[in-house]
């Protein structure tokens, strides 16, 4: 049984792409093969003209540092690290020093100033998700990929991470692509892509969340 | 009903049981085996000497398995929180979970104390044939098979396990039910101040004990010797894990500097987690102390009462240590293994922010040499305070003979027993498929 069935699709560079769909639609795997963690049994991956299926893990784990950045639902930092040296870890194993000031900025700008020295443990999964934002946009990767980022945030915090996102669209010319559930965050989207069984099965541009939530079949 | 469930438990459970049982089969092996060469040697006066030896090791091989085989069970524990919360908050009574504990233990104890008896003959029938190659022995020692010995490895190897059971099922009954709901066990205590006053009473206990050394009559010198080694181990394990994170930061911060990425990340876990780390180095220490005060102190008695060992009786003495070795590279490897089996995740995620294999690798590779470094050096320091006393009763100046390829040997096999357990336990993580499956 395949995830994912001749899917093909571009996500431009400095844009905002949402991917919807129901559970089961393929939706995780598709961003998770985007992003290089996953390869595909066929096909192919570009990241910046680069086919990430044809690279060995060592060169992966490049991209991983360098180009790409991944924001999971949960379990995004190493439970060991603090909050600080969460977000300068890939500079680090790329033996980069990364300046303080910008890591003091960034982690002003997703509202943790004062929780540098924090670890996990001692963060809400509000505060663990934004870290792990400030960790993708330190190194300004070329795509940032987010599953269900705002899954299991409250309302107002959920708003905060989008505005992130957006941002780092907006500002600074990076990709996002996001897998949700929510029309809400959906709708701060350039595009929204919709999987069903594996399959793209529609696109929407700058949709509102009424338009979305009446393409999911009027759930609301 | 509870003896049902343990002994699911410990089926389901094989891996993490796996090394206690085998600790425990060696524990009633040696014993047993002891027991048989003792019962054969009977009263013959040319075979007091060694036998009192065999049985001294036998004792220290003993308490070395409580030892071992209750951090093991500790680690087990820890590793089952949520099973214990989830039957706490199924309705368990803390009584209840404490007795599953005990009855894990003793499912455990049973089946290897019978398998320790079926090997404690030919255990016994090879010692025999190396004592009286090796000289130790002056003539032949003769087995005779008596049920005494057997009864006595049983004995042995179920009040080991359930002595060693203790402190672990309390552990289990401390487990709230709403543990099942949490992440991940937040951070504990460095130390608890119970684990505290042991850990001073005996560092006191071992140096007084040591102090008397000198003082007592030479015949008891030699046990009060590893007496102390023993009680000033048990001190310094309980108070270990302030030591180990002091080394960790000491050593770690040189390691960030040499290996920014990897080196970040084996002393962060270090300094977060010292209780963790002390697990795997408490079997090091243990057999640095131990072995070198048995070994050393034997090489100094001889040395000073001018007896030249050379060939195969040279190696009499390593060879009566090499069994307690083998509970180190057991419990080192088991420790290593469960403590970086449980971070699969973690190494997953490092992996997904682009860490390089080779840097998980050497990541891995750091850790384990700062916690056996640290366990070496704590069992070097008892070991060099128990031999010095004991060298002054045997000659009355604080000296001791020792063999450096011997203690190089001994560090070596700690060493790597834990980079084997630390390495094949994170390969799957570390090479396998990213995604959870």
């Amino acid at each position: 049984m395949a995830a994912l069935r001749q899917v093909s699709v571009a996500f431009p560079r400095g844009t905002f792409t949402a991917v919807m769909g129901p559970s089961g639609s393929g939706k995780s795997t598709l961003l998770q093969c985007s992003s290089g963690l996953d390869r595909p049994d066929s096909g192919a991956v570009r990241i910046a003209g680069q086919d990430v299926t044809r690279l060995r893990e060592k060169e992966l784990a490049v991209l991983r540092r360098d180009q790409v950045g991944v924001i999971f639902q949960a379990f995004n930092l190493v439970p060991s690290l603090t909050a600080w040296q969460n977000v300068i870890l890939p500079s680090r194993l790329a033996r980069r020093r990364p300046d303080p000031s910008r890591v003091r900025e960034l982690l002003h700008r997703v509202g943790l100033e004062g929780r540098e020295r924090h670890r996990p443990a001692q963060l809400s999964g509000g505060q663990q998700q934004r870290v792990a934002i400030a960790r993708a946009l330190l190194g300004r990767p070329e795509v940032l990929f987010a599953d269900e980022p705002t899954g299991a945030l409250d309302r107002s915090t959920g708003h905060e991470v989008l505005a992130l996102l957006r941002e780092a669209v907006d500002a600074f010319g990076q990709t996002v692509v996001m897998v949700t559930h929510d029309p809400q965050a959906a709708a701060r989207a350039d595009s929204v892509l919709f999987l069903t069984d594996g399959q793209i099965v529609d696109v929407l541009d700058r949709p509102s969340a009424d338009q979305i939530g009446m393409r999911l079949g009027g759930r609301r | 009903m509870t003896l049902v469930l343990a002994w699911n438990n410990v089926r389901a459970n094989r891996m993490s049981f796996a090394a206690s049982f085998a600790a425990v089969v060696l524990a009633a092996m040696l014993v047993g085996g002891s027991g048989m060469l003792v019962a054969g040697a009977g009263a013959r006066d040319e075979l007091n000497g060694v036998m009192g030896l065999l049985v001294l090791s036998a004792a220290v091989s003993g308490f070395v398995s409580i030892f071992v085989i209750a951090g093991m069970l500790s680690l087990h524990v820890l590793r089952q929180r949520r099973t214990w919360g989830l039957l706490r908050s199924v309705g368990m009574t803390p009584r209840q979970v404490r007795w599953l504990v005990t009855a894990e233990a003793l499912v455990l104890a049973v089946l290897a104390s019978v398998a320790g008896c079926v090997l404690a003959v030919p255990y016994a029938v090879t010692m025999a044939e190396a004592m009286r190659m090796t000289g130790l022995a002056p003539v032949g020692v003769p087995v005779e098979v008596t049920p005494g010995p057997f009864i006595m490895a049983l004995v042995v190897g179920l009040a080991v396990t359930l002595l060693a059971a203790r402190s672990a099922a309390r552990k289990a009954v401390r487990v709230g039910p709403l543990e099942v709901l949490r992440e991940s066990a937040a951070q504990r205590r460095l130390l608890p101040w119970p684990r505290a006053v042991i850990g001073v009473l005996m560092l006191c206990g071992g140096s007084a004990l040591a102090y008397l050394v000198p003082q007592v009559k030479p015949v008891a010198a030699f046990p009060a010797g590893l007496g102390a080694a023993m009680a000033l181990s048990v001190g310094a394990s309980a108070l270990g894990p302030i030591a180990l994170a002091g080394i960790g930061w000491l050593l770690g911060a040189v390691l960030a500097r040499l290996d920014p990425g990897a080196g970040m990340l084996a002393r962060a876990s270090l300094i977060t987690q010292p209780r963790r780390a002390m697990s795997a180095a408490s079997p090091v220490m243990l057999t640095v102390a131990l072995a070198c005060t048995f070994l050393f102190a034997v090489a100094t008695s001889d040395a000073a009462a001018g007896v030249v060992r050379t060939g195969t009786s040279a190696w009499a003495a390593p060879m009566m240590v090499g069994s307690g070795v083998v509970y180190t590279v057991i419990a080192v490897l088991n420790a290593t293994a469960m403590t970086m089996t449980e971070r699969a995740e973690e190494i997953r995620l490092l992996r997904t922010v682009g860490t390089k294999p080779r840097q998980l690798t050497r990541a891995v590779i750091w850790e384990t040499l700062i916690v056996t470094a640290a366990g070496t050096l704590l069992g070097t320091g008892i070991a060099v305070v128990c031999l010095t006393v004991l060298g002054k009763a045997a000659t009355g100046v604080p000296w001791f003979a020792y063999s450096l390829p011997q203690y190089v040997g001994l560090v070596l096999v700690c060493v790597v027993s834990g980079l084997i357990g630390g390495l094949t336990a994170t390969r799957r993580a570390r090479r396998g498929v990213l995604l959870p499956d």
